[in-house]
């Protein structure tokens, strides 16, 4: 065991989609601890359940039953306007398709949730700083459609790096990229993780890509395996 | 929270500028057609019904008309009763009539129409009738032995009451004017087309005409027509013309309208129902428009969500692009009012058995016409974007 503090406690959620008269137990009774520092990988077949315990992790959804803990509060029950602030301030998400805003350039992309709390002269600022990291400060006011899918992933790894988040999750970040750039958008996560000390819960299918991570999950059938 | 409240202005700015033209340019080019839709109905009923009343102040009544007291067939002195009517304030202008009860004769044609004795310079300055002459020339105050005839009474081919007319009679030639068993010949001068029916079925002819016709009439009037400076103080003047000594029946020329009143009352009445409908046809179309609009946003609003935005916040991100759009509409459609529907319409007016009516566009109409397409538009942005930040946020991200 170590001494590094909790980030994430999850406690036996369970969720259900209902399809019609279908019912799909997405998760069952999933418990799980995140701690500061880990790179924390998911892994799993298709309809594991991954995704969906993603969602929970990154209040993006809630869990039928259970409890779920960050830094000490329960979120689970918590207002929708406190997740959102929970989401701006604390977690940065990063989708498998990018789900970058069409109409802003790249350096836009980045800097819009950093408005919500600081001068749009500041969030450009270190937004610019991000995509220096992120190896795109040629691009910056590139329109994201004009940018190639690794690209977009980095601008999408930088906007969810803007508030200085506690945790980042990665839904198959690598998934819609070809092998370089896959390789490319991994080193970034390990500097990350292991320079800066980021916090990353990562789900993939890849499974070259569990070395990155210090932690390992699989789920199956909705459980941890 | 200063900060986060730019936030709606910098994504507008950003989804106008790079958002698809073409959809850009349609929704506005809709939003335009809406408020002339709304603005173009309106306009032409003002229009109809003030060529109407036009019509009837210009060509028929003046402003107001004064009629012999009660039982009493004349107005006496009309030449002091006409010095102690301009000298009243708000009188432009006035003019003493005699409708004599007489009969015309052309060939073996004849009717009774509403032959009228006037100062032909009077007259000019209340009505314009002199003004309207297409043939020959309007009526000199030395002409004795000639006559000015309305379009209905001359006739000819085309002429909507040619039946009951003379059929064609044209200047230079001969009418027998009857009255009281005495008749006179007079040349035609000119014939006048006013537009309005009532009034080409008249017949002109000038005081010294009559005087030697029937020397009775001398300074009697049957009818005294005022022309005032500012229409819409009919009533004032009428105290004022009172207190100053005028003697007789007033009318306004709204009471002296009669079948006219009806119809405008009709149109104004119309009007207000096709508005109606077209407002409600303008907030539908306009619904629907930007419903479509925002809803096909909503991944990008689930996005938004997911990122930290607050939803007032993308909420009022929607409602001033949708406000953008309906001012641009509402330009658009004064361009196009301006630039081309009135110039058009009044180069070639809408012509009418009542008048020529063009295009009436009203100040407090366009108004409130403009406040509703950006209400409308408004509202209908704010829907379907309070819908979506309502939603599940996964399903709005996933498209669901």
């Amino acid at each position: 065991m170590t001494d590094r503090a909790n980030v994430i406690t999850v406690k036996n959620i369970s969720k259900t989609y209902h399809l019609g008269e279908i019912q799909v137990r997405a998760l069952r009774e999933v418990s799980l601890e995140i701690r500061q520092g880990d790179f924390l990988v998911v892994t799993g077949r298709n309809g594991s359940g991954k995704s969906t315990l993603l969602y929970q992790l990154g209040l993006l959804d809630r869990p039928e039953k259970g409890e779920i803990d960050f830094n000490g509060t329960e979120v689970i029950r918590l207002s929708d306007k406190h997740r959102r602030d929970l989401r701006l301030k604390k977690i940065g998400y990063i989708f498998q398709n990018y789900a970058l805003i069409a109409e802003l350039t790249a350096l836009e992309n980045v800097m819009l949730p950093a408005m919500m709390l600081i001068s749009p002269l500041e969030a450009k600022k270190r937004a610019v700083d991000l995509m220096e990291k992120v190896g795109l400060s040629h691009r910056i006011n590139h329109l994201t459609k004009r940018l190639s899918g690794g690209e977009q992933q980095k601008v999408a790894i930088a906007r969810a790096l803007v508030n200085d988040p506690q945790l980042i999750i990665a839904d198959e970040p690598t998934a819609n990229l070809d092998s370089i750039a896959a390789k490319d958008v991994m080193t970034i996560f390990q500097t990350l993780n292991q320079k800066d000390g980021h916090t990353i819960v990562m789900v993939t299918h890849e499974q070259e890509e569990t070395v990155y991570a210090n932690r390992t999950i699989t789920l199956h059938d909705g459980a941890i395996v | 929270m200063i900060q986060e409240t730019k936030i709606p202005f910098f994504l507008v700015w950003r989804f106008l500028k790079r958002g698809n033209k073409w959809t850009f340019l349609l929704i506005i080019f809709l939003m335009a057609i809406a408020f002339i839709n709304l603005v173009f109905i309106t306009s032409l009923f003002s229009g109809i019904v003030e060529s109407a009343n036009s019509q009837i102040i210009d060509t028929y009544t003046g402003h107001v008309s004064i009629s012999p007291v009660e039982g009493e067939k004349f107005i006496p002195h009309a030449t002091e009763e006409i010095s102690r009517i301009d000298a009243t304030p708000g009188v432009e202008a006035a003019s003493a009539q005699v409708f004599l009860p007489a009969s015309l004769t052309y060939k073996n044609r004849s009717g009774n129409w509403s032959v009228i004795a006037i100062d032909p310079a009077a007259e000019k300055e209340v009505t314009n009738v002199a003004a309207k002459m297409t043939a020959g020339s309007y009526l000199d105050p030395a002409d004795t032995d000639q006559i000015i005839i309305g379009r209905q009474i001359a006739g000819g081919e085309g002429v909507e009451m040619n039946a009951f007319s003379f059929k064609g009679a044209t200047v230079g030639e001969r009418v027998t004017l009857s009255l009281n068993g005495q008749t006179k010949e007079f040349t035609i001068k000119g014939i006048f087309y006013t537009k309005f029916i009532d009034t080409d079925q008249r017949a002109f002819i000038t005081r010294g005409a009559l005087n030697e016709l029937a020397p009775t009439y001398d300074d009697v009037a049957t009818n005294i027509v005022i022309r005032i400076t500012t229409k819409g103080e009919e009533q004032l003047v009428v105290d004022r013309l009172q207190k100053n000594g005028v003697t007789g029946t007033f009318y306004t020329w709204k009471d002296v309208a009669g079948l006219m009143a009806t119809v405008t009352n009709s149109f104004v009445l119309i009007n207000a129902l096709l508005t109606s409908v077209g407002i409600l046809i303008a907030a539908v179309t306009i619904f629907i428009v930007i419903y479509i609009d925002i809803s096909s946003k909503r991944q990008q609003i689930g996005v938004l969500r997911a990122i930290g935005i607050k939803s007032y916040l993308i909420r009022s991100t929607y409602v001033i692009q949708t406000a953008v759009y309906s001012v641009f509409g509402v330009l658009l459609g004064l361009g196009i009012l301006f630039g081309f529907l009135i110039p058009y319409f009044n180069a070639h007016p809408f012509q009418l058995p009542i008048g020529d009516a063009t295009l009436a566009v009203s100040s407090v109409d366009l108004i409130f016409r403009t406040e509703l397409i950006i209400w409308v538009a408004i509202l209908s942005g704010l829907i379907p974007a309070f819908i979506i930040t309502r939603v599940k946020m996964l399903d709005a991200i996933f498209n669901r």
